[in-house]
């Protein structure tokens, strides 16, 4: 009898030890992770796609004195992105993304013009759209030191872009009548050393990056049409994030950026039309795991900055991982 | 003795076991967890007993289009003076009991209006001078304080609902607009005189008088759907006064007058109705079909008052609600008008988070 309560008691001990192993993660769960608990980089073999809408409209922006301040003069302009990412994990250090977007971008002014001399009113409508492929990038994403349990890690990434999007208007009829440029037109390369720490349910990030522009050449003048050699300014970046669960499947973001813009060139010397910039904005994102859909929103809020946009930037995310 | 060691043991497990068994049993009814889980097609039009609820929100909308008086789509974007609308809204409601709530809310908006610019040339023989007219409105700032109360049919909601709402806006917020902040700026060449003006007027946020709110809803669910009316009118208490600020340009600079004028403002009517489908227990999606319209008020222009034009207004709303944890809950929907007079017609994505809790409860 001794002996079976002796047996009865190692069964009860050995089922609570049962019930305290981990579950042990299998390629399915891997590929169920949030942007919390998954790795900086896609595990080895991993295939990740996914699709970004971006959409801002021209309201109000930093003037030079970084004064927040409205456009007066009746002018209508919206900009729209659809990217398109493809990320693959080479290693499940080493990633490498291909990124290319859509664009759609619209710009419409009205002129009316009176003289009272001869009592004639002219209206004057311009509408400016630029329709198609924008610039891409490949990008290569490294693990330096790889995530370890409350240990951060550090990652490098590496970004190419390239001018696949039309540098210059298209279908000038005359000076205000004529599609919008799509893309840059100048390649770029750009190097983001970032840090990252997960204590569950948060995770805490940090980035610097630095983006080199190259000379480039394109039209600026519809009237003219010379292509004149530029470079855009190169670009500084920075920021921190902090997220948190909500739940097992909702993750809330919150990041502070700040980036940094020099003035641009036109034929060696600095230029009006591509001055010096800089934003310091908060984005607060909301992000779904459902399986391996993963979904998310964020809207990107200027603060302070000086020659940028002050309107919220939306962004919609939708990713899947194969 | 072993014996008697070896059945206290096995009674004690047995025991054990019988506890666990009856904490895999339906808990009692109506715990503040099962409350703050409770699904919308299961949920009353009031809040619960001891329910504290905070809300925030966030409204993006972009004017591009606007309906004319004849009822016709204006494009505004092709005359470049389409904008943006940025409302921010809070509220805190009670469960007084589980059929009557009491509440507060206020709101902040941000918006700047322009209208077509306009360019006056003057050419002579040996010169040319233009002068641009930039027009725009700005309305900012925080609005009328709005308490209420509201009442539900004292019973267990089961499938069907009535509630009625009354409440008053304090007209706590400035209404009068601030002085306008004009600019001049002029540009002279050889033989062209460049100037321009930007006219900017600004609003604030306020109806300056108090406004009373009345609202009827009826609530209705069969399994996973529900289907939710309301009616909602709001009426001036009495005539306000306000001021209109007038600009003379004298000398390249602007000096400026105030001028009191009376309004009364429109009575505004309001029909909601939704469709909604629990998807499962924390997620539902509804599409919601709503009707504006204002009627009578009038506004003083040099002496005389005139009729505010009747506006209307209908929109669809897709949406959903999403519930993230108990006491997190995330609502959006987003508007398209479909039909209208004398309104604007801006499409919208209207996000708002609510926070739940049962404070007095263990």
């Amino acid at each position: 009898m001794k002996k079976i309560i002796i047996i009865y008691l190692l069964l009860l001990i050995t089922s609570s030890a049962f019930s305290q192993t981990e579950k042990l993660l299998v390629p399915s769960d891997l590929k169920q992770q949030t942007i919390i608990t998954e790795p900086v980089t896609l595990h080895k073999g991993f295939f990740r796609t996914g699709l970004l809408l971006d959409y801002r409209v021209a309201d109000r922006y930093f003037n030079n004195s970084g004064d927040k301040q409205y456009y007066y003069n009746s002018i209508w302009a919206s900009k729209s992105a659809y990217g398109i990412t493809l990320q693959y994990g080479i290693t499940d250090r080493l990633q490498v993304d291909l990124i290319s977007e859509f664009m759609n971008t619209l710009q419409e002014t009205q002129n009316v013009e009176e003289d009272p001399a001869t009592n004639t009113t002219s209206i004057t409508v311009d509408k400016h759209r630029g329709i198609g492929l924008g610039d891409s990038h490949i990008a290569l994403k490294y693990q330096i030191i790889a995530e370890k349990e409350r240990k951060f890690s550090l990652s490098a990434r590496l970004k190419g872009t390239f001018p696949t999007g039309a540098k210059n208007p298209r279908n000038i009829k005359s000076e205000n009548q004529y599609d919008l440029p799509v893309g840059d037109g100048t390649y770029a390369l750009g190097l983001n050393i970032s840090a990252r720490m997960i204590a569950y349910p948060y995770s805490f990030s940090g980035y610097l990056a630095y983006t080199y522009n190259f000379t480039g050449e394109k039209i600026f003048n519809t009237v003219d049409q010379i292509e004149k050699q530029f470079k855009l300014g190169n670009l500084f970046e920075t920021g921190i994030s902090w997220n948190i669960h909500l739940n097992d499947w909702i993750v809330l973001g919150n990041e502070l950026n700040f980036y940094d813009e020099g003035e641009g060139q036109i034929e060696n010397a600095p230029s009006a039309q591509m001055p010096a910039s800089w934003a310091f904005s908060y984005e607060p994102s909301l992000i779904f795991q459902v399986y391996r859909f993963r979904l998310g929103e964020s809207v990107k809020i200027p603060v302070l900055g000086k020659n940028v946009p002050a309107d919220p930037l939306f962004v919609l995310m939708a990713q899947f991982i194969f | 003795m072993k014996y008697l060691s070896a059945l206290i043991i096995l009674i004690l497990s047995f025991i054990c076991t019988l506890s666990n068994a009856e904490g895999q049993n339906v808990p009692p009814a109506r715990d503040k967890y099962q409350l703050l889980t409770m699904p919308y097609n299961q949920r009353p039009l009031t809040l619960y007993r001891g329910q504290l609820q905070a809300r925030a929100g966030y409204k993006f909308a972009v004017r591009s289009q606007s309906f004319n008086a004849d009822g016709d789509l204006v494009y505004l974007k092709n005359n470049g003076t389409g904008s943006v609308y940025h409302y921010y809204f809070i509220s805190l409601r009670y469960g007084l009991t589980n059929f009557m709530e009491a509440g507060a809310e206020t709101n902040l908006l941000r918006r700047g209006i322009r209208e077509a610019s306009i360019t006056f040339v003057s050419t002579t023989l040996t010169s040319v001078d233009k002068v641009t007219v930039n027009k725009l409105t700005e309305s900012k700032g925080l609005g009328d304080i709005f308490l209420y109360t509201s009442f539900r049919l004292p019973v267990v909601y089961k499938w069907f609902d009535l509630g009625a709402t009354g409440g008053l806006f304090l007209p706590s917020a400035k209404y009068e607009p601030r002085k306008p902040a004009n600019t001049i700026t002029t540009v002279s060449l050889a033989s062209e005189n460049t100037s321009v003006i930007n006219l900017h007027y600004n609003n604030t946020n306020g109806y300056g008088v108090p406004v009373c709110l009345v609202s009827a809803a009826s609530k209705s669910s069969f399994r996973k759907f529900s289907a939710e009316v309301k009616w909602e009118m709001r009426t001036p208490v009495k005539e306000g006064k306000n001021i209109r600020w007038e600009e003379t340009l004298s000398e390249k600079a602007f000096s400026y007058s105030d001028e009191s004028y009376s309004y009364l403002l429109s009575n505004t009517f309001t029909f909601d109705a939704s469709l909604h489908y629990q998807a499962t227990g924390w997620f539902d999606i509804n599409l919601d079909g709503s009707f504006f319209r204002t009627k009578g008020g009038w506004t003083e222009y040099w002496g005389n008052k005139y009729e505010n034009p009747e506006k209307r207004l209908i929109n669809i709303e897709p949406g959903f609600e999403l519930q993230i944890s108990p006491g997190l809950t995330i609502y959006q929907v987003a508007g398209f008008p479909l039909n209208g007079k004398n309104c604007d017609a801006p499409f919208y994505v209207f996000t708002t988070l609510s926070f739940n809790m049962f404070p007095f409860m263990r």
